[in-house]
């Protein structure tokens, strides 16, 4: 089927294909629809000569593919459940990637006044008391994940009329959140990315990037399915993978990758100095 | 030419069974030997139309008129006659061989040496010619009827039978139509074409014109006749005593799932034996 | 042959001889529509091949239990996509029984659950056509000579405007699903935006989803032509030949 349709399409000018092996990345919407990941794996499939199958799934759902055997790789971006991912055993080799931000995004006449608020507890408070619309991913992804966590830290309850659960991806809700119009959080990337089709809100609480708060960090891990517990993965593929995204050739491609001129992804796998704490679940002791 | 003289032959055999029919009319129990026959036999469908311990044969090149009130099991014979059941008891025979002693395959051959029309046309939707040479669709392999729909697409799809048969009941030009243009008359003529048109041994009508006005009636009729001639042995179920009449060499009386009287059509009409067969045909038994 | 080579890359960079410029890449829904195609023409043509004998066995026989399955088809008709691909797909997931094969986030997977939505949907509707056949003309197809085999074909010949609405039914219910191909298939696209297992249907909700409205609309027109354009092909020709 691949042959007819590559043939179909003329593209006779792909690299021969050495090992013809599939590599399978279970990923989040957001390195998706940012068009990031298109821009990795043409390099990796360049360079090894096999076919990735990307599937832009939310955080939550990236780890249960990984979990039942699914998929090879994960990228995703919450910390507290790769590290369960790990914990449990079925996540080996975790690396941090790359980290953006995310930003609060709301309407342009900003009716609860929480433009430029340094501090995003301090904004979440006041949308809660203001009782303006507020559209949450409600998907257990990433995203979902943080934003909890930051009316966790808020002390205020998303509760109400106001508090609408979309269940749906970062783009459709930041069209949502352009439509109502109301508040919701969103990754830089993902809002940089369709940035040219909202035109009634923009971004009102800035992430660390940005200098602003640094409970808005968008750190990325991606990590291998553990060869140990499901045998069929396929696990050579997948540490060459994140080989190649945490080298230099890695690094570079996440570095250019620009909509608009602005840099989505900052890589911080490469360094002198590495971050052991990236390989392991958070408290982890060899005593454990 | 074959055609030909395959008719003159029939007649000669046609001519032959008349005169020994002749002789055997005065044993009516005998044992058959020849023809399609039942032998006491009885069957049912839910209350209606049972027949019970019925013995009767038809011989080629004869025409034995079935007659009886409705509901009085002439279908259910004549569906017996045809193979479609097996009976509850007693035997169905062709020539003295049990039909559902044989395997599938050779009772498919008796049944292939059977032809018969039911009060309703029921036509397939398609061309008058379509239908006719279903007949002849069937028999063919598979292989055969993949060439033969081959050579449709081309245009070709003529048979010297089809086309016979069709003029036979008057319809010798509309083989191209679709049978949603036929009057209904129309329509049982050519069911009566496709009964023919593979050439079988007898041929069961079930009340063929019950439906149809007196034009109609008589190409019917006329190609019953031309039939029998041909050396086939028909079998007609008709509640018209007239059209027996007009037809019929034999005459078989049912009455209440049994057959009260069976004879040459002559006696039958104008002496019957039985005191119920009397009133029936004289009308003054009204089911 | 870098002279020679270039039409060819020219017709695929989607140079088509049209004077606005589309807003998407025409290789992108070149493939798309291949790829729904294949898998929704595919799944109905193996349901239908598993429908109708179905179809002629339950309506032309009597068994325990006919009801029961008779209802079960007619539950199987609006069965949710969503439930099928979750099914399916805890079927040929790595631990489910057809792990082994290696089949999800494949056509094949999309191909799997699309019949199990299409076949309830032409067995229900050939059910009733068969059914609806009448009974002297299955008659005079056995009084003819024919074999069971014979008298179920000429049974379907006579069905044939019934049987061709519920592949038609069939096919659209397929072709215009997205729950279960997405679960299933994954909407996977390779790295040069070509499909791999991305449908019409899988890229107008991820379009939507990122704001492309054009496109997505553009891909909706396309989807909703091209079951037009089945429906008028498969009319046609049933109505040319009789």
């Amino acid at each position: 089927m691949t042959a007819a349709l590559a043939g179909c399409l003329g593209d006779d000018d792909a690299p021969a294909e050495i090992h013809d092996e599939t590599l399978t990345v279970t990923t989040t919407t957001s390195t998706y629809d940012t068009g990031l990941l298109d821009e990795v794996n043409a390099a990796f499939e360049d360079r090894y000569g096999v076919t990735v199958r990307a599937v832009a799934q939310g955080t939550g759902a990236a780890l249960e593919t990984g979990r039942r055997g699914d998929s090879d790789v994960v990228m995703v971006h919450a910390r507290s459940l790769e590290d369960e991912f790990l914990r449990e055993g079925y996540g080996i080799n975790r690396r941090d990637l790359m980290f953006n931000d995310f930003v609060v995004v709301g309407p342009d006449d900003d009716p609860t006044g929480v433009d430029r608020m340094e501090s995003v507890t301090d904004a979440f408070r006041a949308i809660a008391e203001s009782e303006s619309v507020f559209v949450s991913r409600g998907d257990d992804s990433g995203t979902h994940v943080k934003e909890l966590a930051i009316w966790d830290a808020a002390d205020a309850d998303p509760e109400g009329e106001w508090y609408r659960e979309a269940g749906s991806g970062m783009g459709e809700v930041l069209n949502q959140a352009n439509r109502t119009p109301g508040y919701t959080l969103a990754d830089r990337g993902t809002y940089v990315s369709q940035r040219s089709e909202l035109d009634e809100v923009s971004i009102r609480v800035e992430g660390p990037i940005e200098g602003g708060s640094a409970l808005l960090a968008n750190p990325y891990g991606v990590v291998a399915v553990n060869p140990g517990v499901h045998e069929t993965v396929n696990y050579d593929l997948a540490m060459s993978y994140i080989g190649f995204l945490t080298s230099r050739e890695g690094r570079e491609i996440i570095e250019e990758y620009a909509i608009d001129g602005e840099q989505l992804f900052f890589p911080e796998a490469v360094s002198e100095e590495p971050n052991f704490r990236q390989y392991v679940p958070e408290n982890w002791t060899t005593e454990e | 030419m074959t055609g030909h003289r395959g008719q003159q032959r029939a007649e000669r055999r046609g001519q032959q069974r008349a005169e020994r029919r002749g002789q055997r009319r005065q044993e009516p129990n005998r044992r058959v030997t020849d023809g399609l026959a039942v032998r006491n036999v009885s069957h049912g469908f839910d209350d209606t139309d049972v027949i019970e311990d019925v013995s009767l044969a038809v011989e080629r090149g004869e025409t034995v008129a079935i007659i009886g009130p409705s509901g009085t099991g002439k279908t259910t014979l004549l569906r017996l006659l045809s193979c479609f059941h097996r009976p509850d008891a007693g035997t169905v025979e062709t020539d003295g061989a049990d039909v559902w002693a044989l395997s599938e395959r050779d009772r498919l051959d008796v049944r292939r040496r059977i032809g018969m029309v039911f009060q309703e046309a029921n036509l397939f939707e398609t061309t008058v010619r379509r239908n006719v040479s279903y007949g002849q669709h069937v028999r063919r392999s598979w292989r055969d009827r993949l060439a033969q729909w081959f050579s449709r697409l081309r245009g070709g799809d003529a048979s010297e039978a089809v086309a016979e048969s069709l003029d036979l009941v008057g319809l010798a030009d509309a083989g191209s139509r679709p049978v949603g243009s036929l009057s209904g008359g129309e329509a049982q003529r050519v069911s009566f074409a496709r009964a023919i048109a593979y050439d079988p041994e007898f041929l069961l009508l079930d009340e063929p014109t019950s439906d149809l006005d007196p034009r109609n009636t008589a190409v019917i009729e006329d190609a019953i006749d031309t039939a029998r001639t041909r050396g086939l042995g028909v079998a007609v179920a008709t509640h018209d005593m007239n059209q027996a009449e007009r037809v019929a060499d034999r005459v078989a009386v049912l009455l209440g799932g049994r057959l009260i009287e069976v004879g040459p059509a002559e006696r039958v009409f104008t002496n019957p034996e039985d005191p119920r067969a009397r009133k029936f045909i004289e009308g003054e038994l009204v089911y | 042959m870098i002279e020679q080579a270039s039409p060819v890359v020219a017709a695929a960079d989607g140079a088509l001889p049209l004077f606005v410029e589309l807003p998407f890449k025409w290789n992108y829904v070149e493939s798309i529509i291949y790829v729904s195609l294949y898998v929704s023409l595919t799944a109905v043509l193996v349901s239908t091949l598993v429908s109708l004998p179905i179809a002629m066995l339950v309506g032309f026989s009597e068994f325990p239990g006919k009801g029961f399955l008779v209802a079960l088809i007619n539950t199987g008709m609006g069965f949710p996509s969503v439930v099928v691909g979750l099914i399916v797909l805890f079927a040929v997931s790595n631990q489910g029984p057809f792990g082994s094969l290696d089949l999800l986030f494949t056509t094949e997977a999309m191909i799997l659950s699309q019949i199990v939505l299409a076949a309830p949907v032409i067995t229900g509707v050939s059910l009733a056509a068969v059914t609806g056949v009448e009974d002297g003309v299955r008659d005079a197809a056995y009084a003819m000579g024919g074999t069971r085999l014979d008298v179920a074909l000429v049974t379907i010949k006579e069905a044939r405007y019934g049987i061709v609405t519920g592949i038609l039914a069939g096919l659209g219910r397929a072709i215009s699903e997205v729950g279960s191909v997405l679960i299933v298939g994954g909407n996977i696209a390779r790295a040069d935006g070509t499909s791999v297992t991305r449908t019409l249907t899988t890229a107008i909700q991820l379009e939507a989803r990122q704001g492309r409205f054009e496109l997505a609309m553009i891909l909706g027109a396309v989807l909703v032509a091209l079951v037009l354009l089945i429906n008028g092909l498969v009319l046609r020709l049933g109505g040319s030949r009789i």
